[in-house]
């Protein structure tokens, strides 16, 4: 029961960010001035890389980073 | 000297470019006729640039409940680690990257798998290397790559190998991305002192294998927003469990940590950056995740960059993570003495935690120094973190980073 309110929580907020998403527009690759800037890459920045490894080392949980995962035993 | 820098740059790619492609693609036996042939196809990769990033970060954690003594004791830890990723163009299409990187660790915690001698985990070190290979295919818009790696620690070694593949819309509006990877462990187990001569009937393998699945969206709303979905299925199986965590029964006596062998997690996030006004950007993102030890968390990430110049960019930001305990999780003198699965790793406990920090990024136009048309270095960004876990473990960490591009 604990498990499907939070599954349900979760899915609730992707069914919310899909609705939200549907409403876009065409955008034309001269007209992407402000899409095409670094802070607006859809990705943890290259220097976060190592904080969220250490991340993944103190908290139960990892990944969708939009990255890599690397490996290592994580006992740190 | 202007002469002399654009001799050296010109040299230096050409070097590289031989050194990492010219043996592969031309062969040892092949003659001289056919390696000039190459060195003058080299030439075209002035156009694709190399480019290197330099990264520098130190870790300093500090904490009361150590998994190594069951729970308790200091968990002071100083990790020091570099880190260089290079991207080498072969031509329009395809690139490689090396990503190698090494670090040093000294850890008050692990020092006490052995109180008589200071423990092989009390300090060490760790180096990797993934190599990777990605190739687009202009005409369909999408890219095909393949990686391979290696990490070395003194207890541990892993293994892993990867896909991946890219497909972008007509109209460059929308994206998806999947990947899938293998990671192949291998503990050298090593157990806390007084459980050495029983602890290893407890375990069957020494080996980890660990399997991935990612799938990617990516899509622009407007002018200035863009979101994206990411998702991974990771399954985990073979020794999950630390073999020199402790764990004290509730009568007092003492175990090692020992979980489920076979672990399925489920992470799902969601990006959202906005560019809301010329001189500043939201970064918005949210996980969930969902994992079979009975865990569940939210991660919630926002960053506001601010860029008081066309070439600076400041970005304070602000992370809060929560999650459930692990079922076979209790605390020190917690577990009863028949139970099967045990830790007393507070890394799998219930809490939350605040991260606060900020970043700065300099990146001029035409890169950094006097001589700014034959500037090689062309970013320099520093940021830094404090972390404060609701259990008491506090963190800081600093990072660096510098990009060359020639």
């Amino acid at each position: 029961m604990k498990m499907s309110k939070k599954l349900i929580g979760g899915l609730m907020i992707l069914v919310i960010s899909v609705i939200m998403i549907s409403g876009c527009t065409s955008v034309k690759p001269y007209q992407k001035m402000y899409l095409n800037d670094p802070d607006m890459q859809l990705k943890s920045r290259d220097i976060e890389a190592y904080e969220i490894s250490c991340e993944s080392y103190r908290e139960g949980s990892t990944g969708a980073h939009g990255g890599k995962a690397g490996g290592g035993c994580g006992c740190f | 000297m202007r002469l002399f820098l654009k001799s050296y740059q010109y040299w230096l790619r050409t070097v590289i470019s031989l050194v990492f492609f010219g043996c592969s693609q031309v062969g040892w036996s092949q003659s001289t006729t056919k390696i000039n042939e190459q060195a003058t196809d080299s030439l075209d990769i002035q156009k694709y640039p190399v480019e290197i990033d330099f990264l520098v970060s130190y870790y300093r954690q500090n904490g009361d409940h150590s998994a190594v003594t069951g729970g308790i004791g200091t968990e002071s830890l100083d990790d020091i680690s570099t880190e260089v990723i290079v991207n080498i163009p072969i031509d329009s299409v395809s690139r490689v990257g090396i990503d190698g990187g090494f670090s040093h660790y000294s850890s008050a915690s692990t020092d006490n798998i052995d109180s008589r001698v200071s423990s092989a985990s009390a300090r060490d070190n760790r180096a990797r290397i993934y190599l990777s290979y990605e190739r687009d295919q202009p005409k369909n818009k999408s890219a095909f790559g393949v990686s391979a790696g290696v990490s070395i620690e003194s207890d541990y070694l892993s293994n892993s190998i990867g896909l991946n593949y890219r497909k972008q819309s007509a109209d460059q509006n929308r994206s998806i991305s999947l990947a899938a990877s293998v990671l192949l462990d291998k503990w050298t187990m090593i157990f806390p002192e007084e459980l050495r001569a029983t602890a290893h009937r407890e375990f069957s393998t020494d080996k980890r294998r660990s399997y991935s699945f990612s799938a990617n969206y990516s899509h622009v709303i407007n002018r200035r927003l863009q979101a994206s979905f990411h998702t991974d299925v990771v399954y985990q199986q073979g020794i999950i469990s630390t073999p020199f965590h402790r764990v004290y029964y509730i009568d007092g006596t003492v175990g090692v940590e020992r979980l489920p062998t076979s672990r399925f997690k489920f992470p799902i996030g969601f990006r959202l950056n906005y560019f809301y006004h010329d001189k500043s950007v939201m970064r918005f993102f949210y996980r969930f995740y969902a994992d079979t030890y009975g865990i569940f968390s939210h991660t919630f990430n926002l960053e506001v960059p601010f860029k008081p110049g066309p070439s600076v960019t400041l970005y304070p930001f602000y992370r809060f993570y929560t999650q459930t305990a692990a079922d076979h999780f209790a605390p020190f003198e917690g577990h009863a003495v028949e139970a099967e699965y045990r830790t007393s790793d507070f890394d799998l406990s219930a809490f939350h935690s605040h991260k606060i920090g900020a970043g700065i990024r300099f990146s001029p136009l035409y890169g950094i120094g006097k001589k700014k048309e034959n500037s090689i270095l062309k970013t320099i960004a520093f940021r830094g973190a404090a972390y404060l876990r609701s259990d008491g473990l506090w963190a800081a960490v600093v990072s660096s980073r510098f990009s060359f591009r020639f």
